[in-house]
This record gives C-alpha cells, structure tokens and sequence, in this order.
C-alpha cells in the first residue's frame, strides 16, 4: 500500500491500464494515419512519455485543472476524457471533444478540465489563472501546468513561475525535459541542460525524478500534489524523459539525423510499459487478468474508431456562430438602462502631469 | 458556465439620481459598482493599487475591496493577461488594467492566440468573460511608445470585442456592459478624455456592446467618429451649425461588434460621410466604415468619403509637432464644408 489509500494491487491495475491505453491508441492512430489520410491535423504522439500522465491520472480529481502542450494525447485522457470523444477530434467530427474545431494540437475538453494548445508558454501562463480562480474560490482543487524542456525558454514562464511564487498559487509545474524541442537539441539551445537549476532562485519547491518510472511518478507526484492541495504553494517538478517516436506525424524521422540511433535504442530499453507490466504482475495479477485488461482497451479502440468514421461534420454557418456569444451575466437585467448622454464636447483636454 | 441572457432581452430605462463626474471618475464608479454586485469581479494590474490608482480610476477601491480583488502586480504583462484568461474560463471576471496600451504588444500571443478563439475552438461551450482596459496617451510628450492607438489590431481579429467610450457617461455604462458581457473585451480609453465631465447616473446601469449613439441630429453631412475624437467632432459640430451645416455625428462607442447599420441609416438620410479615427490612415476603422458605406450606398453619395486620421507616422514628442501630428476642430470642419459645399 504505497500510499496508505489504495491496495497495491488495484493502483497498478490502474497505472498499468492507463499506461497501456495511451500507448496502443498512440500506436492505433500512428497505423490508422495513412495512407487513409482522414484525420486531417498535425499529431503529435507521446510513445515512451507515457508514465507521467499514466500516474497523474491514479492522484488529480475532477475538480482540478490540467493544462499541457500539444503532445497531449495522455494527458487527455489521464484527466478522464472520453477516448472517443478523442479519436472523433482527429476525424474532425461534431461528436469530438471540440466538435472538430481543436484538432490533436489543441484538444481540450471544459467538463474535464482539460486544455492544451499549441503555441506552449501561452498555456502555461493561462494555467496561473486556472490557479488563481481556485484560490481565489478558496477551494482545495489545484492545478498541473505540462511543459516540456522546449516551452521552458519562453518569456511568459518566467514571468508565471515568479507570479505563481508571489501569490502561493496551487499549482503543480511538471516539466518534461525530453532533450529536444521538434528538433533541436537541448545542447544547442542553452548552456544550462536541466531545467530546475532556472527555476529554483524563484523560490519554489523543486524536485527532479526519473520520467520512465510510472511507479516512482506516482508516488513523488502524489506527495507534490497533497503538499500543493493544503496550501503550501507551488511546486516545480522536471521529469527525464525521451520520444520514442517522431516529433510530429506517423511517421519516424530519423532521417533528419538530428539524434543517434544509439540515444534512441538506450532509451528504448527503458520503456515504462513492461516495467508496469511487471510490476503489476508482481503484486499479484494473473497473467488472465492482464490479457482482460489489455483486450478490454482494444475494443474501447476498435469502437473509437468505428464511431468517429461514422459521425458527422458541423456545417461552417453554425460553426463562425461560436466565434462571440453577445450574451452577458444575468446581473445586468437589474440595471437601469441606457439614458442618453448629453456630453459637452467643448470641454479642454486632460492636462497631463506625472501621475 | 456562467448563465447568459440574450442582449434582445435587456431593457429599461435609467432614472434617479445623477452626479457630475469626470471621465476617469465614472470608469471608477462602474468599477466599484462591478465589484459591489459581483465577487467574481477582480481587478489587477500595475499600479492599481497605489495612491495615484491609474489617473483616479482605481483610486481607493484596495480599501473597500482588499488585496485579494485589488492587487498590485510583477510588471509581466504576458503572465497576467494569461491570468486573466486561465482565470476567466474558471468562472471569474478579471479586469485588468494598463496605463498605456502599448504595453499590449507584449501580450499578443495571449489576446490573439488563446483569448480571442477560445469560445471558437470549445464549439462555443467555453466562455472567456473579462475586460482589458487599455489607455492611450496623449500630449505632453506621451511619444511613440506611449501614445499609439491600437484598437484596428484588436478589431481585426475575430472574437474580440472593442470599445472606445467617448464620455463619462457612456465610459461607465459600457464598462459595466464590457465587465458583464460573457464575450472578451478590449476597454480603449483616451487620457485626453481623463477630466472631461459629465452628469452620470449614480445607479448602475448598461449600454449595450455594438450600438452606435447620435450624438447630434443632422441632415446634411454624416460625421462617424468614436473614442477621443467626440470633443472635436462635437465643437466642429457646432462650428458648422452657426455655417447653417447641419452636422449628423455618429458615435461608434464599439469597434467591435460594429453598428453599421446606424451609419448607414445616417448616410441614406445625409448622403455625404466624414470618418473622423483618433488612429492611423491605412487600414484603420474609418477606411472600414468607407468600405462598409460604399457597397451600399456607393453609386448614391453626394460626395466622396473623407477620412480625418492621424498621418502614417508615428507619434512625435515636443509641442509643436504633437500639434501638428493630431487632427483638429478645423480640419473636421473643413472636410464637412468642402463635402457639402463641394469648396
């Protein structure tokens, strides 16, 4: 019982689902892409990242707010959007999580709160305010801001990480250093090669774990986050991980020669989906209850697809509609309204002065 | 979600008591009025919580209301518009305040590319309720980087809504429509306007977003103008009247949403069209509203359309070129005449 709450046993069965479930429908649409050529946006998919959302998903509640980068497949469905809903998204299709308007890059979904976009730091900044509201609520819901190694050299995480440390907001950063952003590597973009070293005179809790170790993940998050949750203010935790895949696309990019075929093997002995797998053997599964659990999740896959082919798209006149809503709050039904003003326009200008 | 009711749905008419205040006394008065209706209603920015308090404008209001809803800030305009935006699809009404919108530039990412499409992308479910007040600087060496007006950027771009009050009356209506609308909002203030006054209603009450106002009945020549331009177009106004050119002076209020439909109306009465913009020539508000006439009205105007802008220069800093950079009553004046008058 690694974290006094729940048996070994059942948090593993859930790290190992979830882990396993990010993983095959990566896989799934890395095969269905082409040459089919129906989901028509820039995927970016997550293979060897898995462990990270596969723990977040075992500790954030419902309540809390999750907002990530555009490789964000996992931690979609960690904050428990639909599959479907997902798969649909790529397919462009009315019943997706945002009816086909976000693509893969930037799927968010409001009933989970869930967001991610693809310009990177603008959604870290946003997540401060996702914190804010929740302080300012006085809730103990909190919030995890996704970033990865790239984004971390943007000006707005800066100016958030010093404003989240000032107002003791509850938030949980979680950086994914993968070495590379697309393709250029960490060595070639700054002197400084890990990312806690930037972070830590703002004067936030910072934490360095390995990235691959769902277990490790879980319970190193979990103890961040119940920290976060009673009030002690933010935390900044980077995570070493690696892509396995290619930056964007179904395809394998290494043809671009940006990395070694040596890196890449070294990092594949260390995929985080055996090394659950076995884990979660060694807390007592049976091998049956395994193949349950991985047949489970194929079909989940098969039916995904299956319902996001046959949706429908929006047609574009409903769809420019959602652009504004010229709706206001109720409260103003209460106001007295529009008189006219008599304004004098023969009045001198401001004449201005320091302040 | 925040429940919502149509703008079709809003009437009344205010009464009661008024107050005479200035420009930056009524954005202060709708502010606080905002808040005291609404907790959701919080205001943040540099400075606002200081004895100046953003020219008056927020003045005090750290007293009544706290730290937790009046606060001060780190001078990082992205971090906190993205406040704004993380704290708006949360629920809250963030207002927040520049003292000059130049600093809006380092926000752009945030306004354009998170703010502005955030309803779209949510397949209009996500809702992004909060105000940006911006000021423009004007006079005594305001300069090129504190007297630009920029509300053409935030016009352009789809699901931004933009207002220029052109009094303290309509500056406290629309900023409490602005605070309570469920739609973002560029809030567009010209310094010059600052101590201007005005008899407003001490009670709160609405304009709505996107209605033009006339702010002088005519019949021979339509003057649109909006935001710091309404002093000058007003005096120009009188100006022509003791001409016998009886001027129709259309106030904007809104960029965005645009009421056309006013501006037309005025036109098929007057059939002559001055756009008087406090912004640059090319591709501002007035060649829009000259566009917009002209598909319409085109083969019928008795004149060709006129703009009075400033120059497409940027703004200069010593007296005597801010003199000759802004536009005046007089060349308002003469534009109307020589459409009219056809000299």
């Amino acid at each position: 019982m690694p974290d006094g709450r729940e048996p070994t046993k059942a948090l593993y069965t859930r790290l190992y689902r979830t882990l396993r479930l990010i993983r095959r429908s990566q896989e799934a649409l890395i095969e269905a892409y082409h040459p089919a050529d129906e989901m028509r946006c820039p995927m970016h998919f997550c293979l060897g990242q898995e462990a990270a959302p596969a723990a977040l998903s075992a500790i954030i509640r419902p309540n809390d707010t999750l907002m990530s980068h555009y490789r964000s497949h996992g931690y979609f469905l960690a904050k428990g959007g639909s599959l479907a809903a997902m798969i649909a998204e790529f397919y462009g299709k009315r019943t997706g999580a945002n009816s086909g308007l976000a693509g893969s890059m930037e799927l968010s979904y409001g009933p989970t709160r869930f967001y991610s976009g693809a310009i990177l730091g603008g959604m870290f900044g946003m997540a401060g305010g996702a914190a804010f509201s929740q302080k300012y609520n006085g809730t103990d819901d909190i919030t995890v801001a996704v970033i990865g190694d790239g984004a971390m050299e943007e000006g707005i995480v800066f100016e958030t990480l010093n404003l989240a440390t000032l107002k003791k907001l509850p938030i949980l950063f979680l950086c994914e250093n993968n070495l590379y952003a697309a393709y250029s590597r960490i060595e070639d973009r700054s002197t400084s090669h890990t990312l806690v070293p930037r972070v830590a005179p703002f004067g936030l809790a910072t934490d360095t774990f390995d990235g691959n170790d769902p277990i490790l993940l879980y319970r190193s998050l979990d103890a961040a986050i119940e920290r976060i949750r009673r009030g002690g203010g933010p935390a900044f935790v980077e995570i070493m991980t690696y892509r396995i895949c290619g930056h964007v696309g179904p395809e394998d990019d290494d043809v671009i020669g940006y990395r070694t075929p040596e890196e890449l093997a070294k990092w594949r002995t260390r995929d985080p989906l055996p090394v659950m797998r076995a884990a979660l053997i060694q807390a007592g599964a049976s091998t049956a209850e395994l193949e349950d659990i991985d047949s489970s999740i194929e079909r989940e896959i098969i039916a995904a697809f299956d319902a996001a082919k046959k949706a429908e798209f929006l047609v574009f006149e409903d769809v420019r509609k959602f652009n504004s809503s010229g709706s206001y709050d109720p409260v103003v039904s209460r106001f007295g309204a529009t008189g006219v003003s008599t304004f004098d326009g023969a009045q001198a200008e401001t004449k201005l002065a320091p302040y | 979600m925040p429940e919502t009711l149509s703008s079709q749905e809003l009437r009344g008419a205010s009464k009661g008591k008024t107050t005479r205040l200035s420009f930056g006394q009524a954005i202060h008065a709708a502010t606080r009025q905002a808040m005291e209706l609404d907790p959701k209603v919080f205001l943040y920015g540099i400075g606002v919580d200081n004895a100046a308090g953003i020219f008056g404008s927020t003045k005090g209001l750290v007293d009544l209301f706290g730290r937790e809803r009046v606060f001060d800030t780190p001078l990082s305009e992205q971090a906190l518009t993205a406040l704004a935006a993380g704290a708006a699809n949360a629920g809250l009404r963030p207002l927040l305040a520049h003292q000059r919108i130049d600093f809006m530039l380092l926000t752009m990412d945030q306004i354009v590319n998170w703010i502005s499409l955030w309803r779209f992308k949510s397949a209009g479910k996500a809702h992004m309720p909060l105000t940006i007040r911006a000021i423009v600087g004007k006079g005594w060496g305001q300069g090129p980087q504190h007297a630009k007006s920029l509300h053409t950027w935030f016009a352009h771009v789809p699901g931004l809504q933009v207002v220029m009050p052109g009094s303290p009356y309509d500056a406290k209506g629309l900023l409490l429509a602005s605070i309570f609308s469920n739609d973002p909002t560029i809030f567009i203030e010209g310094r010059s306007l600052y101590s201007m006054e005005e008899e407003v209603p001490d009670e709160p009450y609405f304009i709505e977003l996107g209605k033009a106002a006339t702010r002088r009945p005519g019949d021979d020549v339509t003057i649109v103008t909006f935001g710091s331009m309404i002093p000058t177009v007003l005096q120009a106004a009188d100006t022509l009247a003791k001409a016998s050119i009886s001027a129709e002076v259309i106030d904007l209020r809104c960029l965005m949403p645009l009421d056309m439909n006013s501006v037309l109306n005025s036109v098929e009465k007057t059939g002559r069209l001055i756009v008087v913009e406090p912004g640059w020539r090319h591709f501002g508000a007035a060649a829009e509203i000259i566009a917009g006439v002209a598909e319409v009205h085109g083969m019928r105007l008795k004149a060709a359309p006129q703009r009075i802008t400033w120059p497409h220069s940027h703004v200069p800093t010593s007296a005597p070129l801010e003199a000759a950079f802004y536009p005046t009553v007089n060349d308002v004046v003469q534009a109307c005449r020589a459409a009219v008058t056809g000299q």
